[in-house]
């Protein structure tokens, strides 16, 4: 097996090379013969790297360890699962993994369009098949997952037990997923450019791909905190470590641009600021890959480092280069063919939005690189941590949300006044009506209330847009329901766009609560003491062993009262696990977690000593699962948003729309 | 239309201007030292009472946990050593040996006060000396 994935490695990277020349040479050349030769490469790379991930994880199932990779990420007492999520636990699998998401989107790309835009599509080919060198280049030569050990030796170092845990096991895949994504409205970018075929068709190919790998990210991200905030026991989720920040950046570049393709669409507006937008938004994706894997940052949970960073720096470097001089060489042809008409309008909306996610991908991006920039400067290490972030981007998300809920009622060209008390007058009630009862209720700190009340705005403005939408149906016959889900089928970006602000705002009010108001207790229990914790007490009834194959746990029994009632039986757990490999973690901790949407107790068993104590710490983090839900919801929304609809049906909603605009207009 | 042209460059100026004040303030006020434990020394009347980070390897042996939870430990970068207190969320890979990152104020009885507790896996994480040596053992 290793041969083969050794051989289909080296068979991609010179197949790949073929990919690259004869897409250029035939699309110069007009030898349709030669791109299509290119166009079934691509597929052939695809076919490779399956055979080669297969390899790979034959050996790691069957725990070959002759192999570098499976030695050092596996061992016998390994369950199949982990053993085959392994293969994104290290450095080379991970690389590998890259190149075959990369490998199978461009075979989609090819089979989706290889008989349409003729002109476009060899170049866009030929960037992905100039990423996908790099990536085998790195797997086949630098990082190979086949790498082989001098010797076999008995037993593997094994998998981290804090990376055994089923959100660790999607997290990462999600990721890659959309980091990889991202590489394909580039490539359409780049198409666009070298083409010079700069019209509507790059736009509307990498709206679909950005949203798609926007929502994995989305996701991707969320998992992660996810599993940091059951795994980790630390209490929250998000730290703003360079690892996380690395799936941040680009996902706020990418929230510019599925924004901003939206004007281009519909305006011809922001040719320029478009294509300057995927290419930063590329470049944040590779930065991230390239931060994650180089451990030129440190960071706590960068997991698998080694010394490609010079190549990854070589490669980021000649991407930006490349792109911003292709940019600048067509530059002329990205002439907007609107105007700016009033700062009221929604195309300004959409400016401001994009805006402030870029000045906020920027200073995460400032921030995530700034030990490597002060040391550079002045010679001295500084670093800025979660203060940082919090202080930057706090203000510049309340302002966000205010245009989430502004963005999608105010008219097109210029609002009129009458427009605006049309649309906001409910909205802005809504929202003051928050305050004061926020007020009345006793809560004091400014930003939180602030955010609430945007909160409420923009819940409002969504709902309005709702049930006018309904309405207009209903008065046509059609009933609630039917009006509803039409509404909603017949207009899915619009409103599937909506559903996602909804998970956004759900989003926003776990987050808010949850970094505002959380209580927090450490004290030492005797067996039969309790602590008391806002309106829960938590009475500590001893400790108790058990013993599994892999570990030795102790649990601490504790009652869990609320309001003086006897509610549940939580467990917080300590592990310490036998293995004696080489494993930097033979400790523990496993969180108690008692999940509501009011608010979540979370426990930890700091220690327990030989008297039967133990030191128990816990926490309430309100409206924690208000996080969560809110991912499900625009994960929901996404998928409305992007699920194909037919030509005839989108034609229908896009005349709808614009006589609808026509009417506003004349009214003023 | 070029006071509508205007309007929107002051308003784009006003959020990049915005922007730029919150980082440089963020920047400013959030600052924190990276240094090693030498740097830390090397700068110790001075640096008393600055919030810092420092790293360094735990020392076997010297973790020291009291009954309420507090821990004492020393860190050292091979040639000198510092007493570490800390009260906290201790992480599940913090042990003798492990790289410590610590996070708070070295205070003038020469004991670091930190409020931050972190712990890094070994650099060389894909080193594979460990399964050098078990070679060996089983011989």
């Amino acid at each position: 097996m290793v041969e083969t994935g050794n051989i289909s490695i080296f068979l991609a990277l010179i197949i790949s090379i073929y990919v690259l020349i004869a897409s250029i040479y035939g699309a110069k050349a007009r030898r349709r013969d030669l791109v299509r030769s290119a166009e079934n490469g691509a597929l052939a790379v695809c076919f490779l790297l399956i055979i080669a991930t297969i390899a790979l994880l034959h050996s790691l199932i069957n725990l070959d360890f002759s192999l570098k990779y499976v030695a050092l990420n596996t061992s016998t007492d390994l369950a199949t699962i982990y053993r085959i999520t392994s293969l994104w636990a290290g450095q080379a699998g991970s690389l590998l993994l890259w190149s075959l998401v990369l490998s199978a989107y461009t075979a989609i790309v090819v089979l989706q369009s290889r008989n349409k835009d003729r002109q476009l599509m060899p170049y866009v080919l030929a960037t992905l098949a100039t990423v996908s060198i790099f990536f085998i280049f790195v797997i086949a030569f630098i990082e190979s997952p086949f790498e082989k050990l001098p010797f076999t030796p008995k037993e593997g170092r094994g998998l981290n037990p804090i990376l055994q845990n089923i959100y660790m096991a999607i997290h990462p895949i999600t990721l890659y997923i959309g980091y990889v994504g991202v590489t394909v409205p580039f490539a359409f970018g780049m198409g666009a450019l070298l083409s010079g075929k700069l019209g509507d068709e790059w736009i509307s190919y990498s709206r679909k791909w950005a949203l798609f790998s926007w929502t994995f990210l989305a996701i991707g991200l969320l998992l992660g905190a996810r599993w940091a905030y059951l795994e980790l026991g630390w209490g929250g989720y998000w730290a703003w470590d360079p690892v996380e920040n690395a799936a941040f950046m680009p996902w706020l570049a990418a929230t510019a641009f599925i924004h901003s393709v939206m004007i281009q669409e519909k305006k011809g507006m922001l040719k320029k600021w478009n294509m300057s937008l995927i290419i930063i938004t590329f470049f944040l994706a590779i930065f991230g890959t390239f931060i994650t894997r180089s451990g030129i940052i440190s960071s706590v949970h960068s997991f698998a480092q080694s010394d490609i960073g010079p190549l990854f720096l070589g490669f980021i470097a000649f991407i930006l280069l490349f792109s911003f001089g292709m940019f600048l060489y067509r530059m002329k042809d990205l002439e907007t063919e609107n105007r700016f008409d009033s700062i009221l309008s929604r195309e300004s909306a959409f400016i401001f939005n994009n805006l402030l996610f870029l000045g906020a991908a920027f200073a995460v991006f400032l921030g995530t690189i700034f030990p490597i920039l002060s040391e550079a400067v002045t010679g001295s290490k500084i670093l800025v941590g979660s203060p940082y972030f919090n202080r930057v981007n706090v203000p510049i998300a309340l302002v966000l949300i205010f245009l989430m809920g502004v963005g999608p009622l105010i008219s097109w060209r210029k609002a009129s006044l009458n427009n605006l008390v049309k649309n906001f007058l409910y909205p802005i009630l809504l929202g003051i009506l928050t305050v004061i009862v926020l007020l009345v209720l006793g809560m004091k700190d400014v930003k939180a209330i602030i955010a609430f009340a945007l909160c409420a705005f923009v819940t409002g403005t969504v709902f309005t847009e709702f049930f006018r939408g309904t309405r207009v149906r209903m008065k046509r016959g059609e009933n609630v329901v039917l009006a509803f889900t039409r509404l909603v089928s017949r207009n899915k970006r619009r409103y599937g766009g909506y559903i996602v602000h909804i998970g956004v705002v759900l989003i926003v009010i776990g987050v808010t609560a949850s970094s505002v108001f959380v209580t927090e207790k450490q004290l030492t229990l005797n067996k039969g003491e309790s602590m008391e914790l806002r309106n829960y007490s938590l009475r500590f009834d001893g400790l108790s062993e058990y013993t599994t194959d892999a570990k030795n746990a102790t649990i601490a029994n504790i009652t869990l009262f609320e309001n003086g009632r006897e509610i549940d039986i939580i467990t917080p757990e300590r592990n310490i696990y036998k293995y004696e490999g080489n494993r930097e973690i033979n400790q523990e901790t496993e969180v108690a977690l008692r999940s509501t949407y009011k608010d979540d107790l979370y426990v930890i068993l700091s220690s327990y000593n030989t008297d039967g104590s133990a030191t128990i710490r816990a926490m309430i983090n309100p409206m924690v699962n208000w996080i969560w839900t809110g991912g499900l919801v625009l994960l929901l929304g996404a998928i409305i948003t992007i699920w194909p609809s037919g030509t005839k049906s989108r034609q229908q909603a896009f005349v709808r729309y614009t006589v609808k605009e026509k009417d506003t207009t004349i009214k003023v | 239309m070029l006071k509508g042209k205007l309007k929107f460059i002051i308003a784009i100026g006003v959020i990049a201007l915005t922007v730029s004040y919150l980082v440089y303030g963020g920047v400013k006020d959030t600052m924190v030292y990276y240094l090693t434990v030498e740097e830390l020394m090397a700068q110790v009347p001075t640096v008393y009472d600055t919030k810092v980070r420092v790293s360094g390897v735990v020392v076997p042996g010297t973790i020291v946990k009291d009954t309420d939870g507090a821990l004492e430990f020393k860190i050292t970068d091979g040639s000198q050593t510092i007493d570490v207190a800390y009260d906290g969320i201790v992480p599940d890979i913090f042990a003798d040996d492990v790289e410590a990152v610590v996070e708070g104020v070295y205070a003038k009885n020469d004991v670091f006060e930190a409020d931050t507790l972190l712990a890094k896996c070994p650099t060389k994480y894909e080193s594979t000396d460990s399964l050098y040596e078990e070679k060996e053992s089983t011989y």
